[in-house]
């Protein structure tokens, strides 16, 4: 996994955007689509830890932050 | 009829100054009513309403100096003048309090949400341009230009929302609250130039 120093966004902050998971997605896919660069994924998964153990798992209707 | 004559001047000039002493007393009575009435109020209308006090130590200082000068029923006559001039000055400057009181109390609110949400803002934009900023291409929609623009914009809304917060800090809500609707309109225009506000 890359490195990431990028600290977490609060999880309490309405003002983090959000993406509902739906099917087919997976964490490059979210990160091309906000980032531009599906390599930028592990961002996604590090500020998600507290619901995504794998970035390689994850489900419909999981409520993402994307930093 | 010539001895008539001198009693007759002499009992005129014995009324004239006995009626003079007698409204001596009012009019005095009549100065120094009005400057007990104006002390209490005085601080609140030289805030609030400032030309009406003015008005109001004009009117005063005019009997004054008729007082000074002897000129007793000038007092007297100007005195009620004065009292409803008084009375319209304490109204004004009560309305104004209570406007001015409603205003401060009403920013307090509007600074109590933008002190909440204005950092949570900033955080948020500042995570995605430190992200963007890694990027070795930019998501569709987000330009070069915009993504320096945010990066610009951090700085600036920054340094005024420390400026709204001193003016907070300092009591100054009105001034707080307008400084830091600038910056929430500005994160707002920046979360919106790189693609933070839909999913």
């Amino acid at each position: 996994m890359a490195d990431d120093k990028t600290p977490a966004p609060a999880p309490d902050n309405p003002y983090t955007q959000t993406h509902v998971v739906v099917s087919g997605d997976t964490l490059s896919k979210i990160a091309q689509k906000y980032y531009g660069d599906a390599s930028l994924y592990t961002k996604i998964f590090q500020a998600n830890r507290d619901v995504l153990s794998d970035p390689n798992k994850i489900s419909p209707g999981q409520k993402l932050r994307i930093p | 009829m010539k001895k008539l004559s001198v009693w007759l001047l002499t009992s005129l000039v014995a009324v004239l100054i006995v009626d003079c002493a007698n409204q001596k007393v009012p009019a005095e009575a009549a100065i120094a009513n009005a400057e007990s009435a104006i002390a209490p109020i005085r601080d609140a209308a030289q805030k609030y309403v400032p030309d009406q006090m003015q008005a109001v130590d004009a009117q005063l200082n005019s009997l004054k100096d008729s007082l000074a000068k002897g000129d007793y029923a000038a007092v007297v006559a100007g005195a009620p003048a004065l009292t409803t001039a008084i009375s319209s000055l304490k109204d004004a400057a009560a309305a104004k309090q209570a406007d001015a009181e409603a205003a401060i109390a009403k920013a307090k609110d509007a600074w109590t949400g933008l002190s909440t949400d204005l950092p949570k803002m900033v955080d948020a934009i500042q995570s995605r341009v430190d992200v963007l900023s890694k990027s070795h291409h930019l998501p569709k929609g987000v330009t070069k230009d915009s993504l320096a623009a945010a990066k610009s914009g951090l700085d600036s809304m920054k340094g005024a929302w420390s400026d709204a917060s001193n003016a907070a800090t300092s009591g100054d809500f009105t001034t707080a609250v307008t400084k830091a609707q600038a910056v929430k309109d500005q994160a707002t225009q920046i979360m919106q130039s790189l693609g933070m506000t839909s999913s």
